[in-house]
């Protein structure tokens, strides 16, 4: 019976709040700056992993930076960086307009939506990689085909979120706005479009996080320039450190494109935290 | 809708005169002759997709209990989210000379290389799911006294059930990507060297019903997840 | 512990009303909940300068088989106090007892109806209100028997294997009030249980539960911001003022029980709801 049941013990979950009558405090942990610290652990695991283990696969982290500060310095090197830079900043914009365009189609007009929805989702989930070789079979060695796959792993994640972004407007909002007689316009320029900003711009940011990604994995595909060829010819070499020089360099780029993004998002939809 | 498509898709390629691009009936009968003629599409599939479920098994089996346990551990999540901002940043393709050079043109190279394209997603969406646990739930599981242990079975896992499966699919999806990528770029095998082999051939026809095929495959995997997902948590629909 | 199952009590009818003299015997069964100048702060975020001082020096008893209800502006205070008799959250300072024991966590001799109701949405009503019972380990056989009991008692007798989601407000609250009932506890904490639910619903479950209470004599703090419910229900109200959160006064509500809609009507209630009105509009602001 009730009576008999166990008393609750306290113990040191999350979840607990451990009552007790005393003054919280903050934790040793949460002042800690645990995630550079961790990062710190890694680096220097890193490093002396591929120090004592030499391993052709493990090169220790100082090599790789090493080899990145080298590559950096050529001339050629960033004659690839420009040139991958080019492909992300083209086909993002046609990917942008695109997605922005047909997302919101799809989002105001049912049949829009009806027409295109299965063909999007299918592209979204599906392995955007596949359609590579098609690319090239249509486009050859050119930028056709750069500029294409940045554009399919970029585009469909933001149709898909634009097009959330406008359905799930607050009909309440726009009836606010109809009942004071605002226009159509005016109410999509002062209602629709502010309110579905932070939807459209995670879209913007995923994809953008894509085009990286669709830049990269075309360029080791089916072209002989920018950054992607330069992994392709690193790895082909089997010059490891520089494939992870490479690889850095890609990642600091996804940051910076990331952090401008962020930059835009944060101006954009300031209202919404 | 279909019939306008598949219409449109014919007309087009008719009209573009692009030796790259296969008309609608001919993919057809490409496909056709993948499954019932030459029949090789089968073992095409069957090679890749032995990558595909030990990376993809691997890759839940890890993400899910650790998603789990930096949900419940502050620390642990600090020490983790670097290497997740990484993982989430970084484009895998350039990796994949790497798990060559480790683990040779082997099946252990191709799986390593899909758990890099999946684990990273099931990770943060079931980490995610234990985040977004109503506290009100947690609280009121405290206030009936419930142990740790019982908050976690009854009321935390249940609760992130659902951003766990959008996690598992998203993997797969992931994963999916993953299997092709490695066969494109460096272990000519199953269906990727089937695409590349078609493409140098020059019979786009055949390069179309492959790609048909992996698409058919990554949605019917897919609507398999939503499936068991319905079943595995039925309230949340 | 004088212990009736919750079994045994259904089958037995209620018991009949108590007359004036054994409620006032029952209702000085001795100090069920004490407070003595109990103290809570929050800390803000990270600077200190947003520190909120929810409680201050808060010195209450409450007695066995009394029903409390506390009522007070907005932020003053009330689901915090709740909160810290539960044994949900730590205090600064003073004590806290429940059946002259200092209070540390959560404990089988306290149940807690939520005003969120705080049902679990993946279990059927029938798992919902077992709750309670499972977590004290009780074999399903059981706990399920005791439950369909109380699932009777709060009238949803044949929803069982409902979902929360296909249940109205109204009911998912019975199915709250039936999973604290479950546990057979010595004091039902409520915060604003019936604030989610609408009017109508609301008085019925006004209703609803002074009958449960009648014959289970459940010690009771309840919280709530509507006045007429406050007396309705209580033996006293406690009226607390905010920033910080003081007990402002208590007032006895002398009602006779039974009570119901008739009681709304008399010249005392109004009385009583008046005065408490005239003593909320000054803290008021809006
Ligand atoms: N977890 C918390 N963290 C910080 N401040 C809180 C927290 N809970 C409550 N408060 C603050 O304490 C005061 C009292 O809150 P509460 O007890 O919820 O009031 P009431 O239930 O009477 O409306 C309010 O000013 C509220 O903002
Ligand atoms: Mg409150």
């Amino acid at each position: 019976m009730a009576a008999a049941a166990p008393q609750p013990t306290a113990s040191a979950a999350p979840f607990d709040p451990a009552p007790a009558p005393r003054r919280p405090r903050r934790s040793l942990a949460r002042r800690l700056p645990v995630e550079g610290l961790s990062l710190l652990a890694g680096s220097l695991l890193w490093e002396i992993a591929g120090r004592t283990m030499d391993l052709p696969w493990l090169p220790p982290l100082s090599m790789i930076l090493a080899d990145l500060v080298t590559l950096l310095g050529q001339e050629s090197v960033r004659a690839n960086i420009l040139a991958s830079l080019q492909a992300l900043v083209i086909g993002f914009a046609i990917s942008l307009v695109f997605g922005l365009v047909v997302g919101a189609l799809m989002g105001r007009f049912l049949s829009v939506e009806a027409a295109l929805d299965i063909y999007v989702n299918a592209l979204l989930v599906a392995p955007t990689i596949i359609l590579i070789p098609v690319f090239f079979a249509i486009f050859g060695l050119g930028d056709g085909t750069r500029l294409s796959v940045v554009v399919v792993y970029a585009v469909f994640v933001i149709i898909i979120n634009t097009m959330t972004a406008i359905k799930t407007v607050d009909p309440a909002m726009v009836e606010m706005a109809r009942a004071f007689g605002a226009s159509e316009a005016f109410i999509i320029r002062k209602v629709m479009i502010p309110a579905s900003m932070p939807l459209v711009m995670a879209g913007v940011r995923l994809g953008l996080g894509r085009a990286v990604k669709g830049m990269i994995t075309g360029e080791m595909l089916v072209t002989f320039v920018g950054l992607g060829a330069l992994a392709a010819r690193f790895g082909s070499q089997f010059d490891m450190s520089k494939v992870f020089a490479v690889s850095l360099i890609v990642l600091i780029l996804a940051a910076v494109t990331n952090w401008v993004a962020q930059l835009v998002d944060d101006r954009l939809t300031r209202w919404a935290d | 809708m279909l019939v306008a498509f598949l219409t449109f898709w014919e007309v087009a390629a008719r009209l573009a005169h692009n030796i790259g691009i296969a008309t609608f009936s001919d993919t057809m009968v490409a496909a056709w002759d993948l499954m019932f003629g030459n029949g090789r599409i089968w073992e095409a599939m069957l090679n890749s997709n032995a990558a595909l479920v030990l990376g993809f098994a691997i890759s839940a089996v890890t993400a899910v209990p650790l998603g789990l346990a930096a949900g419940r551990s502050r620390i642990l999540d600090r020490a983790l989210s670097p290497y997740t901002a990484i993982l989430l940043a970084i484009p895998v393709a350039p990796l994949v000379p790497i798990a060559i050079t480790a683990f040779g043109l082997s099946l252990a190279a191709r799986v390593s290389i899909v758990i890099l394209f999946a684990v990273i997603f099931i990770y943060v969406n079931t980490r995610a799911g234990v985040r977004s646990v109503d506290r009100r739930l947690v609280e009121m599981a405290h206030a009936f006294g419930a142990s740790e242990r019982t908050i976690w079975t009854k009321v935390v896992i249940p609760s992130a059930v659902p951003a766990m499966f959008a996690g598992l699919r998203i993997g797969l999806g992931r994963a999916l990507t993953g299997m092709v990528a490695v066969e494109l770029l460096l272990v000519a095998t199953g269906v990727g060297k089937l695409l590349l082999e078609y493409r140098d051939r020059l019979q786009p026809a055949y390069v179309f019903a492959t790609v048909l095929f992996v698409i058919a495959e990554a949605l019917l995997l897919l609507e398999l997840a939503r499936f068991i997902e319905r079943k595995v948590a039925p309230w949340n629909d | 512990m004088t212990d009736v199952t919750a079994a045994s009590t259904e089958t037995q009818p209620p018991a009949p009303w108590p007359d004036d003299a054994s409620l006032a015997a029952a209702s000085h069964g001795g100090p069920m909940i004490e407070l003595r100048g109990v103290s809570k702060e929050f800390l803000g975020d990270r600077s200190s300068t947003t520190t909120t001082h929810a409680l201050d020096n808060i010195s209450l008893t409450v007695n066995e088989h009394e029903f409390i209800t506390v009522i007070g502006p907005s932020g003053c205070g009330k689901t915090t106090l709740l909160r810290i008799v539960a044994g949900l959250i730590p205090y600064d300072s003073g004590q806290v007892l429940v059946k002259g024991k200092p209070v540390t966590g959560p404990g089988p001799d306290r149940a807690v109806v939520f005003q969120s109701f705080a049902l679990l949405p993946w279990a059927t009503v029938l798992e919902n209100v077992a709750f309670g019972l499972e977590t004290r380990g009780i074999p399903r056989a059981e706990r399920e028997e005791q439950a369909r009991v109380l699932i009777k008692t709060v009238g949803l007798a044949g929803f069982e294997s409902r979902l929360p989601r296909h249940l109205s407000g109204g009911m998912q609250q019975r199915v709250g009030l039936a999973r604290a009932l479950a546990v057979n506890p010595d004091i039902l904490l409520m915060d604003e249980p019936f604030g989610a639910i609408d009017e109508q619903t609301r008085r019925i479950m006004q209703e609803e539960l002074l009958r449960i209470w009648g014959y289970r004599r459940k010690t009771v703090l309840f919280v709530t911001h509507s006045m007429e419910e406050a007396v309705l229900l209580a033996d006293r109200v406690i009226l607390m003022s905010p920033r910080p959160g003081r007990v402002h006064e208590i007032i006895d509500v002398p009602l006779p029980r039974p009570r119901g809609r008739e009681t709304e009507r008399t010249r005392e209630f109004t009385d009583i709801k008046e005065l408490l009105w005239d003593k909320l509009r000054v803290m008021q602001t809006v």
